[in-house]
């Protein structure tokens, strides 16, 4: 007999293969906060330029999503760049001119911004 | 960020018990051997929740666990590990949790180290909005697994078995509301997820909402199912437009995926969830003014008994709880009642969410665990008091809590240890306050907001809040006589006693809190005048002093022209003239105005 857990069970799978193939391989996932806190400082534009990016074809290797607010509330908008075997990059006050920065130099070119990460 | 590991160490009580301190010194000595110290970082974490299995020490990137660590075993991790890049297998545990998913991206941090996500473990790694995502981290997991292998008294027992009591404040346990509503016999019974959320500075249940709605809905549906309901609502305030939308969003999702809904995961269970929008009003989240707004009357609270698990929405078996209990349950149902029992103290167990505001450097959401001193919180997590200030005291609980001195620093979070030191746990506001700041005028604060929520059934807490407000807001002019501090004593003694609902019983709190705390201040105010912290405008004046350069920026900038003085020459204020709006104190860039 299939029981929830079976259910359960096999819709995660497809969850996951739907997550999969719309990249989320990728090497670099992008996550941008998008929480009425986070937006109320400004998160949306950031979002957009993360958009924009990837809808102008430049990046085949990058996953985006949006997130819901971690809790660095005196460092929003926040985002993190995190990449397989490597340490996870937080990211703390990005605006837009930041944000374009990021996909410049560390989506494009693989450098960690120091000056703006946070620990 | 410029190093390559990152090594986090467990700073738990248990992991210290077993050596976790002499670890952290083999390992910084090892590096040092192995010229490795400039790239790598040493973090050091709260409790990991792994304490059978302790010292604990994570690595990064990759984040292998390693389990019962040993000085001895320090020179083969170094090496093995950082070196070589291998793993040392038989150290490595496969311990993972719910909570470990957050700690994967964030653990790492100092902020985020210390803390442990049980209820908000899903907040800021998955896209609210999109349902795999939550599917993908074992969502809706503890549900099949409730409903597929546990009776419905199977479940409460788990739930009490936990110790999780409720998050809204009152810390009442969880598991037994849940067996009082679930031997009610009815016909029909509710479930509601209380998400009126209403402590100024508060943002918890929002964020918990925004960042994760599924998480909510699976617990009601698990309560839903251990009582015997098969209708469910989540009662939110309409200034909260995100989080219904995204609970919209979930709840259709939910439905589509027969996650909700009639036969639930082809069982026999069926689960429905829906949302009414509260005005905004404070008093709506005392239970049975909540209840009598759903059924569409004026939101007021009743006497009690009946409680609502006997008699509640519309008469039925009601069962009721807060947003960040709710979000608990999945993680007791698969994470287990035994582990989450282990974490906390003796009677308050897992963990607890607090919005950290006001003068701290990091403000923010955390969730740490029960037992967690002020003193952790404010510094290792807070980061301390910005621009060297001294700390003053702590307010916890919101309006119907209490400000505890610095004195009380060293108190565990929990629900008794905060009770006994003369504040309360509440619903997770927490707000630091430093030298700068006045008593009297926050606990006039907390007042003018209780006195307008005040529902205005119970005469002592209608009347008696507004008298409180306006003896307070006297004193704060500089109009204070004496007697006032015992009058304000025996009108909120008297506001405790006779009002009906939890509102008008916790209002006076934060005034006789720190009255009791703080009565020199409210003294000072009255007898001499003064406002030692220089913010009761009343109290103070404001005076040019010897810095002043003649700019004449104050004299242009001040409404009532009290200011005069000729360019390049000392200014002076009409202290007749003077409306102390501070304007002139702000516009000055030379510091030359003082408040005094």
């Amino acid at each position: 007999m299939v029981t929830p857990l079976d259910v359960i069970k096999k819709k995660r799978a497809e969850a996951v293969s739907r997550i999969i193939s719309k990249n989320f391989l990728a090497t670099k996932r992008v996550y941008v906060g998008m929480a009425t806190c986070e937006i109320a400082a400004g998160s949306d534009e950031v979002m957009q330029v993360f958009r924009d990016a990837l809808e102008k074809g430049k990046f085949t290797d990058v996953y985006l999503s949006q997130k819901g607010c971690a809790g660095r509330c005196n460092l929003e908008p926040t985002v993190e760049v995190i990449e397989v075997g490597k340490n996870p990059v937080r990211y703390g006050k990005i605006n837009k001119e930041r944000a374009q920065q990021i996909v410049e130099r560390h989506l494009k070119n693989g450098e960690v911004i120091n000056e703006w990460t946070i620990d | 960020m410029t190093e390559e590991f990152v090594i986090t160490i467990c700073d738990g009580t248990t992991c210290i018990n077993h050596g976790g301190k002499q670890i952290q010194t083999a390992l910084q000595e090892q590096l040092k051997l192995n010229s490795l110290s400039d790239k790598t970082r040493i973090n050091l974490s709260g409790c990991l929740g792994m304490c059978t299995k302790g010292p604990i020490i994570v690595i990064n990137p990759g984040y292998t666990i390693y389990g019962n660590v040993r000085v001895e075993d320090i020179p083969e991790i170094v090496e093995k590990h950082l070196l070589e890049g291998k793993e040392v297998a038989r150290l490595v545990i496969q311990e993972d949790h719910l909570y470990n998913r957050f700690f994967r991206i964030f653990g790492d941090s100092r902020f985020f180290g210390r803390q442990m996500r049980i209820s908000l473990r899903n907040c800021g790694i998955i896209d609210p909005e999109k349902c795999d995502d939550y599917l993908a981290l074992r969502g809706y997991e503890a549900l099949a697994k409730v409903i597929t292998n546990m009776s419905p008294a199977e479940v409460i027992e788990e739930v009490k078995k936990s110790g999780l009591r409720g998050r809204g404040g009152a810390g009442f346990p969880t598991g037994l509301k849940w067996e009082f509503t679930a031997r009610e016999k009815s016909d029909r019974k509710y479930v509601i997820c209380n998400a009126d959320e209403g402590d100024p500075g508060a943002f918890m249940d929002r964020s918990a909402i925004e960042g994760d709605p599924h998480t909510i809905l699976e617990g009601m549906a698990i309560g839903g199912y251990a009582i015997g309901a098969d209708k469910g609502i989540v009662y939110i305030r309409a200034e909260y437009p995100l989080a219904i939308r995204r609970l919209k969003i979930a709840i259709q999702q939910a439905t589509e995926q027969g996650l909700l809904g009639r036969n639930i995961l082809d069982s026999d269970f069926s689960f429905d969830i829906e949302l009414r929008l509260g005005a905004g009003a404070f008093v709506c989240g005392e239970e049975t003014a909540l209840i009598k707004s759903i059924e569409g009357g004026r939101g007021m609270p009743r006497p009690r008994p009946p409680y609502p698990s006997v008699s509640g929405l519309f008469d039925k078996p009601t069962l009721i709880n807060n947003v960040e209990t709710w979000a608990n349950i999945p993680v007791i149902i698969l994470d287990g009642a035994d582990w989450f029992n282990s974490i906390g103290t003796k009677t308050s167990k897992g963990t607890k969410v607090f919005a950290l505001a006001g003068k701290v450097i990091n403000t923010g959401l955390i969730e740490v665990p029960m037992g967690t001193t002020l003193k952790e919180i404010i510094y290792d997590i807070g980061g301390g008091i910005p621009d060297g200030k001294k700390l003053k005291a702590v307010q916890t609980g919101g309006p119907s809590g209490g400000c505890l001195p610095d004195k009380f620093i060293d108190t565990p979070v929990d629900y008794e240890s905060l009770t006994e030191a003369g504040s309360i746990m509440g619903s997770g506001g927490m707000i630091i306050i430093d030298e700068d700041s006045c008593m009297v005028d926050i606990a006039k604060f907390f007042l003018e907001f209780t006195q307008n929520e005040s529902c205005g059934k119970c005469t002592p807490c209608r009347e008696g809040t507004k008298r409180m407000f306006e003896i307070l807001t006297r004193i704060t002019e500089g109009k204070g006589e004496p007697g006032d501090i015992e009058k304000l004593e025996r009108l909120g003694n008297m506001i405790k006693k006779a009002s009906l609902c939890g509102l008008g019983q916790s209002a006076p709190n934060p005034v006789l809190s720190t009255i009791k705390n703080f009565r020199q201040e409210y003294e000072e105010h009255i007898h001499q005048k003064k406002c030692r912290a220089r913010v009761c405008s009343g109290l103070i004046t404001y005076q040019i002093t010897e810095k002043c350069t003649g700019c004449t920026a104050c004299k242009r900038i001040c409404p009532v022209a009290a200011i005069s003085g000729s360019p390049k020459k000392m200014h002076t204020i009409n202290q007749e003239k003077c409306i102390k709006c501070g304007l002139c104190f702000e516009t000055c860039k030379f510091d030359a105005i003082e408040k005094v």
